[in-house]
């Protein structure tokens, strides 16, 4: 391993690090948290850079996976007292799975398979979480629920 | 609120964090990781290192302490070791071939070759002198012996010297070549012939005595024991020893053979003496070997801290004849560290079963005065005569070697055999 950065993983990470960072914090709900995990992951893949095939899937998975963990469950969005934005408060009330799940097919735009892959969870429960909190941001923000057919529209 | 409206408001939520710049910072992290990891491990290779050899410490202390164990593998025996056959007196003997059976044995190259014969062509040794002498026979003509010498290096020169017959025939006995090779001495009639191999110088030495019968050299090589039945004298025949006297009287031994330096070997049934020779005081007692020896053969033959002697023994249990008794040469060590041997020579059993019931007579027999010692080829190997043989006895593997056959009756054998 080389003693200065590879430029090759210096463009790699520059290219990904502000949208995942954006993910990261929209899953924790803390910047420092979700800057934390990402570096953590960005460091294991500088571990083994050149040997994973897929190098987005591996910082995914070490990005997203803990916020599932009951150990070291988040706490969204909590310091924010000065900006009360409301799509901020409506993540803080999903689960993070629900979170995790809303932001990686509708921030990341991933399909359900890849988050079922990422997350380490069954295509069904990836499906039922995606339902579940698009509901809850729905109604968080004040549209009622999806499944009213005028708001289905 | 439609599926594709999410986006823009989950990116106007995110939009106010800072952009971050992790490349360096994960790159440092990774090579600070891997520095660890090796570290970690290199630490962790000494930690079970050191388990590891406090672990087997404390086994083999454990070990110790417990019982003594005996060693997974055995000590090593050297090339071609064969057992003895048992003890006789308390030392291992081994068994000779059996008496026309030595044609078959493994041969020990020397410089005498398969056969001794006497040369059919020889130079003056004053002409081509020998550097050391491998051994010794007499050409008789008329009575008169002539000196034939064989060098080291296979050559074989006569001296020109004349040899007078002594009381028991042929002037040349078993320890005629001194230990350096250099010098050879024969008893003559009031007198001895001493005849330097380097320099081909011969010079005789007169003495009182009639009937004078074997030499036998000091270790320096530079004195020499010549015995008779009635008289025995230290001759100076080296040069050295400045103001010392030539001729030296010094006690005589019943047995003319007897009288040897520096060992001695003699004695009678379970009282062997082995007496060491000096100077000023002459034979001093050694050790007392409880052999059954009732006659002894030949000379006392010595080289380093080891004398060889042939004796005849009454009866040994250890030993089944029928029709002789049983010759046994000691080998018998000075020093500790160095166990004393000794080789059975003994009968040829029948080879088919006896017509009548009895025991059966053996096939050949070794008769006394058949065989005795004649010297040395390294501080290991004796050389011994049987009849009509040279044989050599390895002490340490036990193993009997044939040396060369003799077509001649007497030889005296110096240290250029080991060529």
């Amino acid at each position: 391993m080389r003693e200065t950065v590879d430029p090759e993983f210096a463009a790699y990470v520059d290219a990904r690090e502000a949208r995942w960072l954006r993910s990261a914090y929209l899953v924790y709900g803390e910047p420092e948290r979700a800057e934390e995990q990402l570096l953590h992951a960005f460091t294991r893949l500088a571990l083994r850079w050149g040997k994973e095939d897929d190098p987005d899937a591996f910082v995914q998975r070490l990005l997203y996976q803990p916020a599932l963990s009951r150990r070291s469950r988040p706490k969204p969005f909590q310091d924010d007292d000065e900006d009360e934005h409301p799509v901020k408060v409506a993540l803080a009330g999903l689960s993070p799975a629900q979170r995790a799940v809303l932001v990686l097919l509708y921030f990341d735009e991933l399909t359900e398979f890849e988050v079922a892959d990422v997350l380490g969870v069954s295509h069904a429960a990836v499906h039922g979480h995606a339902q579940t909190a698009l509901s809850a941001l729905r109604s968080g923000l004040g549209h009622g629920d999806w499944r009213n057919a005028e708001d289905r529209r | 609120m439609r599926r594709e409206d999410v986006r823009p408001l989950l990116e106007q939520a995110a939009r106010t964090l800072p952009e971050p710049d992790l490349a360096d910072a994960a790159w440092s992290g990774a090579l600070a990781i891997r520095r660890r990891r090796r570290r970690s491990t290199t630490i962790a290779g000494i930690v079970v290192l050191l388990v590891l050899a406090i672990a087997a410490l404390v086994a083999g202390l454990s070990r110790n302490s417990a019982e003594v164990v005996p060693p997974e593998i055995a000590p090593t025996l050297p090339p071609g070791y064969i057992r003895p056959a048992g003890q006789i007196s308390g030392m291992d003997f081994w068994v000779a071939p059996p008496s026309g059976s030595e044609r078959f044995l493994d041969r020990l190259a020397t410089p005498l070759g398969d056969s001794l014969r006497l040369p059919s062509e020889t130079v003056e040794l004053t002409t081509m002198p020998l550097q050391e002498i491998a051994a010794v026979l007499l050409s008789e003509t008329d009575g008169i012996y002539t000196p034939l010498l064989l060098g080291a290096d296979s050559r074989w020169v006569h001296a020109t010297v004349e040899l007078d017959p002594i009381a028991t025939g042929s002037p040349l006995g078993t320890g005629a070549v001194s230990p350096n090779g250099r010098l050879v001495a024969f008893p003559q009639p009031r007198g001895v012939v001493v005849i330097d191999a380097t320099t081909a110088v011969t010079r005789r030495f007169s003495l009182p005595a009639d009937d004078l019968r074997s030499v036998s050299w000091l270790p320096d090589s530079a004195r020499v024991l010549v015995n008779g039945p009635t008289a025995a004298y230290r001759v100076l025949a080296g040069l050295c020893c400045r103001g010392e006297e030539t001729v030296v009287p010094v006690q005589p031994a019943s047995d003319v053979y007897a009288a040897t330096a520096p060992y001695r070997l003699d004695g009678g049934p379970g009282r062997v003496e082995l007496r060491r020779y000096s100077l000023n005081g002459g034979w001093t007692l050694e050790s007392t070997l409880g052999l059954p020896a009732s006659s002894w053969v030949g000379q006392t033959s010595s080289l380093g801290a080891t004398a060889a002697r042939l004796f005849v023994a009454d009866r040994l249990p250890q030993v089944q004849t029928t029709a002789s008794r049983p010759q046994l040469i000691a080998a018998i060590s000075t020093e500790q560290s160095s166990p004393s041997r000794l080789l059975v020579l003994g009968e040829t059993p029948a080879a088919t079963p006896p017509p009548t019931p009895g025991p059966a007579l053996p096939d050949a027999v070794r008769t006394p005065g058949c065989c005795f010692v004649l010297g040395w080829y390294d501080p290991h190997t004796p050389l011994f005569q049987v009849a009509g043989w040279v044989l050599a006895w390895d002490l340490e593997t036990g193993q009997v070697r044939r040396v060369t056959e003799l077509e001649v009756n007497t030889v005296a054998l110096g240290p250029g055999i080991a060529g």
